[in-house]
């Protein structure tokens, strides 16, 4: 593929160097302290919310009497519903969402593909700039007089809309989330059409590192998606602000009536697709991380791409398992459970992949590789759980029960982070030039292992026992006395995991400071980017590299080059006897 | 230090005295229905063939993490996993997925559903009929009263309190006034939404009397922790007995007037 991409000039001044940069790898960077400033947020909230929950009425230590001074420090029940409200909202969209696609997918695309920048500098530019005006608005919908919203992340209707939600902070919310959506799109056509068009010559689809298969998809389904969220939070917009009934029904209603749970199908076409836009490129990245480290090329290359497009495709169909207690009719319900196991088959093919993957390889027991198997781990246990809450019996038992909270924080929050960590490990020299403390990074893995699945596993348990969701003081109830001391453990668990997250933070900041200089290509790796210097040159591609083998070359016996892997730019080396 | 010593305290004086209790046996809330071991007997089925499949990915992880490290296996095996055997393999494990676990849960659920719990009470069996109303942050329920005819004037209203005989189906229609509500009973393993605008229905079959919990399961605003009502199981004449004092209560007491009395809905038979 010939292109002659004329790139935007090298910036000299501090402002269109750091700030409005057109440069992806800036971007990238922005994203990613954008997102983990957002993570620290959302993990002191999830902190407050599982304090409350461990110990009912007791002031939160340290910070309990700065944050709620008119109740001596005890988190108040209608801040204990924003901070749920916003942990979710955070986690999901100004976290994972910038870390994952913002970050690493601007940083990864352009050099893994060989290309100079994205296809749209100036949409990736505006891209970042309306992020930040999402997450101002946001954070600014916790300060007017009612509070900010707090009907949950899903924030349903009618709760939502006057009769639940009086205050601004419910439209600001709303408006955050639309505002958020316009950057998302932006981000996804211009990831799309830079994989499409701007890969290296010779680069055919399956020579694309997985990594970029999955941030290709995911982008897809933010393109696809994103605008249905957007049409649904712009018509709660309208039901709040313009007197409108599109969700208002019953007494709610003064004239005419809408329904509710239109917002619920809007809110889940969007929201299923949503759990596989977080996990496609932790899936992807992870698919890479198990050849790189195990030297030895994926297994089944082909089949992992194309069972992640069946996922793609399949979590389109799905979304009605969201709410099966609304009682569809009883068609809706068998096709939509039937849909949902139908995932499992790609999920099992995947899976048999990554393991085939690391099957008789030469294992490093790099800090990435471990986050990578960590993934494995605890997506095995998110997704098995799925089992349950797709059968639509179990979940009429299950439903908004603390089971499914910890099954979604198997799948996109302990995968996703794990997942992410990965990246920030691997991609950290590329990025900055440095290495991160390999000694610490491990350290911080076993630490944020063991409290993780404290927390999620004991969600689970909890979960079975019947607690649900969303409660400021769950004891209250006669059948969920005796689920105190696992509240307590699952607390406890989550300030383990909380103080490790410490551990991480020190080793980043260190390392990008003081960390030992990083070579070209530290991990010994062959894809695109680490033909480059680190940190690669405004430019990425002084000359536009011609790709000539796959992105998994390892461990091939014929190579005589001293290397046991090569670069995606080397001729494949063919052993002169059949293999 | 002292909250230190307390929290090491909490971890290892409660936390660790779960060990006492059979794994999968947590809190679980007791089953008074007869259908809901239905529930929890495809809760065990799957949750058997998830460790196996669960403990098949760890051996993965670990056991190839054990034996193909750096230092026991210096050298990869170089293969693309595109092999026939290893095409075979991997179908082989999806295939084995979806036959095992999917297609059995799916077939097991659906025959629940259908034949159970969303076949509703036929009229001939004369289920115990209830109205729900649920609204920010209370339960009321409707019972028909003494003409049999829902929302008269007769109606036996109450907040928070349901009655209902053990032994007897009952059947629930279930709207809200307000917000979104979802009407949960864990001691029957069954909830179903609370929404404005539409009716929903559940009918549950006790076999145990005593006090239990009603509990919102969906998010209804501030207080919806605290929107719980007792659902009380009473022996078949006791319930008769208070049905009879409640419908006099009722003729006597129920302010004819007030409009705010007659939430309820004409009952339809289908």
């Amino acid at each position: 593929m010939s292109w002659t991409h004329d790139i935007h000039p090298e910036p000299k001044s501090f402002l269109s160097k750091y700030i409005f940069s057109f440069d992806h790898k800036v971007i990238g960077k922005q994203f990613l302290w954008y997102g983990i400033a957002f993570l620290g947020i959302g993990g002191m909230m999830a902190l407050l919310i599982r304090w409350t929950l461990a110990y009912p009425g007791v002031p939160f230590p340290v910070l309990g009497n700065l944050l709620f001074p008119n109740t001596n420090g005890v988190v108040p029940p209608d801040t204990y519903a924003m901070l749920f409200t916003l942990h979710g909202t955070i986690m999901i969209f100004y976290a994972i969402t910038p870390i994952l696609i913002g970050a690493f997918g601007n940083f990864c695309i352009p050099l893994m593909i060989g290309a100079r920048d994205m296809a749209f500098p100036l949409l990736n530019l505006l891209s970042f700039h309306i992020a930040v005006l999402s997450g101002v608005i946001l954070m600014a919908s916790l300060f007017y007089p009612l509070g900010g919203a707090a009907g949950g992340w899903t924030s349903y209707p009618t709760l939502s809309t006057i009769i639940g939600s009086p205050g601004a902070g419910q439209t600001l919310w709303a408006l955050a989330i639309f505002v958020l959506g316009v950057s998302s799109t932006m981000g996804a056509v211009n990831y799309i059409t830079t994989v499409i068009s701007f890969r290296a010559p010779g680069m055919g689809y399956f020579d694309m590192p997985l990594t970029v298969w999955g941030l290709w998809l995911t982008a897809i389904l933010n393109a696809i998606f994103i605008p249905v969220l957007s049409a649904g939070v712009l018509l709660l917009i309208f039901d709040r602000v313009f007197g409108t009934h599109f969700f208002l029904a019953g007494a709610a209603a003064t004239s005419g009536t809408g329904d509710p749970i239109l917002f619920q199908h809007v809110f889940w076409i969007f929201g299923h697709p949503e759990v596989y836009i977080l996990i496609l490129p932790a899936w992807g990245m992870v698919s890479d991380f198990l050849s790189f480290f195990s030297r030895k090329p994926a297994f089944g290359y082909k089949a992992t791409a194309m069972s992640m497009t069946a996922v793609t495709v399949l979590s389109t169909l799905v979304y009605g398992h969201h709410m099966f207690t609304t009682q569809m009719s009883p068609l809706l319900t068998q096709t939509f459970m039937t849909l949902t196991m139908t995932i499992s088959i790609p999920s099992a093919i995947f899976f048999a992949n990554w393991l085939g993957t690391i099957w008789k390889g030469s294992i490093r027991f790099t800090s990435p590789m471990l986050f990578s198997l960590g993934v494995v781990f605890v997506f095995g246990l998110g997704g098995l759980t799925g089992l349950y809450l797709g059968t639509v019996t179990t979940d009429l038992y299950l439903h908004d029960t603390y089971f499914v909270v910890g099954h979604f924080h198997y799948t996109m929050a302990a995968s996703v982070l794990l997942g992410g960590f990965a990246a920030t490990y691997f991609w950290f020299p590329k990025m900055f030039g440095r290495m991160m403390n390999e000694g610490l990074a491990k350290f911080h893995f076993w630490g944020t292992m063991l409290g993780l699945n404290g927390i999620f596993f004991g969600m689970l348990m909890v979960g079975y026992g019947g607690m649900h969701r969303r409660l400021y003081n769950p004891f209250v109830y006669e059948f969920m006395k005796d689920l105190v001391p696992l509240n307590t453990f699952i607390t406890i668990s989550a300030l383990v995991m909380g103080v490790f997250q410490l551990i991480f933070v020190w080793n980043f900041i260190y390392s990008l400071l003081k960390g030992e200089k990083a070579t070209q290509n530290p991990w010994e790796v062959g894809t695109l980017e680490w033909t480059l210097p680190s940190p690669p040159p405004h430019y990425n591609f002084a000359e536009i590299p011609t790709v000539k083998c796959g992105p998994h070359e390892y461990g091939n016996p014929a190579l005589k080059t001293g290397r046991d892997f090569q670069y995606q730019t080397e001729e494949l080396v063919v052993a002169n006897s059949a293999n | 230090m002292d909250f230190l010593l307390g929290l090491l305290g909490e971890l290892v004086g409660n936390s660790f005295s779960l060990n006492s209790r059979a794994f999968f046996d947590v809190a679980l809330p007791e089953d008074i229905s007869t259908n809901g071991h239905l529930i929890d007997g495809l809760f065990n089925y799957t949750t058997v063939l998830n460790i196996l499949f669960f403990v098949l990915v760890c051996i993965g992880i670990f056991g190839f993490s054990y034996l193909y490290s750096h230092k026991r296996s210096p050298k990869a095996y170089y293969t693309y996993g595109n092999k026939k055997s290893h095409l075979i393999v991997t179908g082989l494990i999806g295939a084995a997925v979806f036959l095992s676990i999917d297609l059995n849960i799916t077939r097991f659920s659906n025959d629940d559903l259908l034949n159970t719990f969303w076949n509703f009470p036929k009229e001939e069996e004369k289920p115990l009929q209830i109205e729900v109303l649920a609204q920010q942050w209370m339960w009321n329920f409707r019972y028909a009263g003494k003409d049999g005819v829902f929302n008269t004037a007769d109606d036996v209203m109450t907040n928070h309190d349901l009655r209902i005989p053990v032994g007897r189906k009952v059947e629930f229609r279930i709207t809200s006034k307000d917000v979104i509500h979802s009407f949960y009973l864990p001691n029957t393993r069954l909830k179903v939404d609370a929404i404005p605008g539409r009716i929903t229905r559940m009918w549950i079959e006790t076999k145990k009397t005593g006090l239990f919990d009603v509990a919102c399961a969906e998010m209804c605003g501030t207080h919806h922790y605290m929107m719980k009502a007792k659902m009380t199981v009473m022996a078949p004449e006791d319930f008769e007995r208070w049905q009879n004092e409640a419908e006099l209560l009722a003729i006597n007491t129920n302010d004819k007037d007030n409009l705010d009395n007659y939430w309820g809905w004409k009952w339809e038979n289908n």
